[in-house]
C-alpha cells in the first residue's frame, strides 16, 4: 500500500508499469507534506484514509 | 515527456541504431547530401524524444562499426544497468549514444571506463549506487568525471582553464554521451524518472581533466595506486558548484579558511554529514606546497574547520533529526526524534558540528588555468568510494580506460 503526494503521481504511475503492475492503485495527498505540522497531517490522513481501506479492500 | 514515453526509452534506444540506417550513409566519393536529409535526420531524433533538447549527431552503421572497434569487448555487454528501473544498457548501445553526444570513435573508451566507474561506485553499504534512486532524486545530482593521465594529452581535453565551461570536444561529448545514455537508455526522462527539482547546468555534460603538469602534487590516479603511464576516470555525484574567490590569500589557512567556511553551509545539509570534491586552481596549490602542504594536509584541514555552529543550524530549523530517514529537520517537526540532535562538541566556548566525517569526505584535484586564487568546492552526495588511495585514505570509484588491441602491439593497450 503506497501514499504519495500528487506531484509524484507521474512518476508512481511509470514504476508501477516499468515493473508490470500496469494500474496498480495507491493513494495521493496533495503536496506538500514535508513541511506540515502534526493536525494538518492527521487531517489529510483522515481525508484519505477511505481510500486506504478500500485499496486494502477492508471495511471500516 | 509523458509517462506512457518511459516504457519506450529502451526500446527507443535499440530503435536508434535502425534509425542510423534512414539517416544514410556518408555517400562515397565527397558527394554532396541534400541539407534536406541532415535536417531531417537531426528533426527525426527530436521527434522521437532522444535528446537532451541540443540536436544530435545522427548515427550510421559504419560510424557505429569504428566505435565498437575501439574495444575488444562485445557489443551486447551489459555496461550499466538500474535493477529497480527494469533498464539496462549493452555496450552497442552506449556507442550510439556516444556518437549521437558527438564523440570521435577513440573516444569511446573513456565512455566505457566512465560506465566501468560508475558500476564501481558504492555507497555505505557497500551496493552499487547507479542502482538507487540517486540518479531520479529531487536534489538533481550530476554525474561528474575527472580525467587523470596521458589520455588528457592524447585526446585533447581542456584542463588549463574554463574547466567547467564549453569549447573542448572530448570534455563536452563524453560528459554528453553519459547523460543521453542515461535519458535515452534507462528512461531517466526529466518530469517523469527524473525528479529533479532545479538540477543545475551541469547535467548536460560533466567531465573535467586533473591539470597534472601544473600541480604540485601526484595525480589523483596516481594516489590511488595506478602507474603514471595509466589513464583513469573518476566518477562521483555532484550536488552542486562554487567558487572559492581567494586571490589576495598569503598563507594556506587563508585559502582552505574560506574552503570550508563554504563546504560548511547550512543549505547543503539534509543529512548530518556532507562530502566534497576540491578543485584546487594550479595557483592555490603552488601557494599551498609552497608552504609544505599536500593533499593529505589539505584535506585534514578543511575536515578540522568545516562546522556549523548550534545556533547557525537552529536558524535553519535543522536541529531535530528525522526518524526513518535520519535527516535534519526543526527539533520541533512531526517526524523529529525525541531527544535527538546532531552531534555537537565544544569548541572556542561553542557548540559546533563537524560537516565532514572525516578527511576522507574531500577529494583533492589540481585544475584550471594558472591566472587567479580561483578554486571551487563541488559538494557531493554521499561519501567518497572505493579504491582506497595509497595513502590509506579513500578515494572515488575510479577505472582504467583500455582501448583495443588490435590497433597496438601489446594487447590491451592504455590509452
Amino acid at each position: 500500500m503506497s501514499v504519495c503526494t500528487d506531484k509524484f503521481r507521474t512518476t508512481a504511475e511509470a514504476m508501477a508499469r516499468l515493473h508490470g503492475f500496469e494500474g496498480y492503485r495507491f493513494v495521493t495527498v496533495p503536496h506538500p507534506i514535508a513541511s506540515l505540522e502534526l493536525p494538518q497531517l492527521a487531517h489529510l490522513a483522515a481525508d484519505v484514509l477511505g481510500e486506504v481501506l478500500a485499496i486494502l479492500e477492508v471495511s471500516e | 515527456m509523458t509517462a506512457d514515453a518511459v516504457d519506450d526509452a529502451g526500446d527507443d534506444a535499440a530503435d536508434a541504431a535502425d534509425a542510423a540506417g534512414d539517416a544514410g550513409e556518408a555517400a562515397p566519393g565527397g558527394m554532396l547530401i541534400d541539407h534536406r536529409q541532415v535536417h531531417g535526420a537531426i528533426e527525426h531524433y527530436y521527434e522521437r524524444g532522444w535528446t537532451d533538447g541540443l540536436p544530435v549527431v545522427p548515427p550510421t552503421e559504419s560510424y557505429l562499426a569504428e566505435f565498437l572497434a575501439q574495444v575488444d569487448r562485445s557489443p551486447d555487454e551489459v555496461v550499466a544497468a538500474m535493477p529497480h528501473l527494469n533498464r539496462e544498457c549493452t555496450l552497442r548501445l552506449a556507442a550510439i549514444n556516444s556518437i549521437m553526444a558527438g564523440c570521435l570513435p577513440e573516444y569511446f573508451p573513456v565512455v566505457l571506463a566512465m560506465l566501468d566507474a560508475l558500476r564501481a561506485d558504492t555507497g555505505a553499504r557497500g551496493a552499487t549506487r547507479f542502482s538507487s534512486g540517486l540518479w531520479q532524486s529531487t536534489t538533481g545530482t550530476v554525474p561528474i568525471t575527472v580525467v587523470n593521465g596521458p589520455v588528457r594529452l592524447r585526446l585533447g581535453f581542456n584542463c588549463k582553464g574554463n574547466i567547467f565551461g564549453p569549447g573542448f570536444r572530448p570534455n563536452a561529448t563524453i560528459g554528453r554521451a553519459l547523460r543521453l545514455i542515461a535519458m535515452n537508455v534507462l528512461g531517466l526522462k526529466p518530469h517523469v524518472l527524473d525528479q529533479s527539482t532545479h538540477a543545475n547546468p551541469a547535467k548536460y555534460t560533466c567531465c573535467i581533466a586533473e591539470n597534472e603538469e601544473e600541480s604540485p602534487w601526484e595525480p589523483m590516479s596516481v594516489e590511488a595506486g595506478y602507474g603514471p603511464e595509466a589513464s583513469t576516470v573518476a566518477f562521483m555525484m555532484m550536488r552542486s558548484c562554487m567558487h572559492i574567490e581567494a586571490r589576495s590569500a598569503i598563507r594556506p589557512e587563508h585559502v582552505l579558511s574560506d574552503v570550508a567556511n563554504t563546504v560548511a553551509r547550512t543549505g547543503v545539509l539534509y543529512s548530518e554529514k556532507s562530502a566534497c570534491l576540491l578543485v584546487v586552481s594550479p595557483e592555490h596549490a603552488q601557494l599551498l606546497a609552497s608552504h609544505g602542504w599536500d593533499k593529505k594536509d589539505v584535506r585534514e584541514f578543511v575536515a578540522a574547520n568545516a562546522v556549523c555552529t548550534r545556533e547557525a543550524l537552529e536558524r535553519a530549523g535543522k536541529t531535530g533529526i528525522s526518524r526513518d530517514m535520519h535527516w535534519l529537520v526543526p527539533s520541533e517537526h512531526p517526524d523529529a526524534m525525541q531527544g535527538e540532535e546532531p552531534t555537537f562538541e565544544r569548541r572556542d566556548g561553542q557548540d559546533v558540528h563537524f560537516v565532514l566525517g572525516s578527511p576522507d569526505d574531500v577529494v583533492v584535484v589540481v585544475a584550471g588555468a594558472a591566472n587567479a586564487g580561483v578554486s571551487t568546492v563541488i559538494e557531493l552526495m554521499g561519501a567518497t568510494t572505493a579504491p582506497s588511495g595509497r595513502g590509506g585514505g579513500r578515494l572515488p570509484a575510479m577505472s582504467e580506460i583500455v582501448m583495443s588491441s588490435r590497433s597496438a602491439t601489446t594487447s590491451p593497450r592504455p590509452l
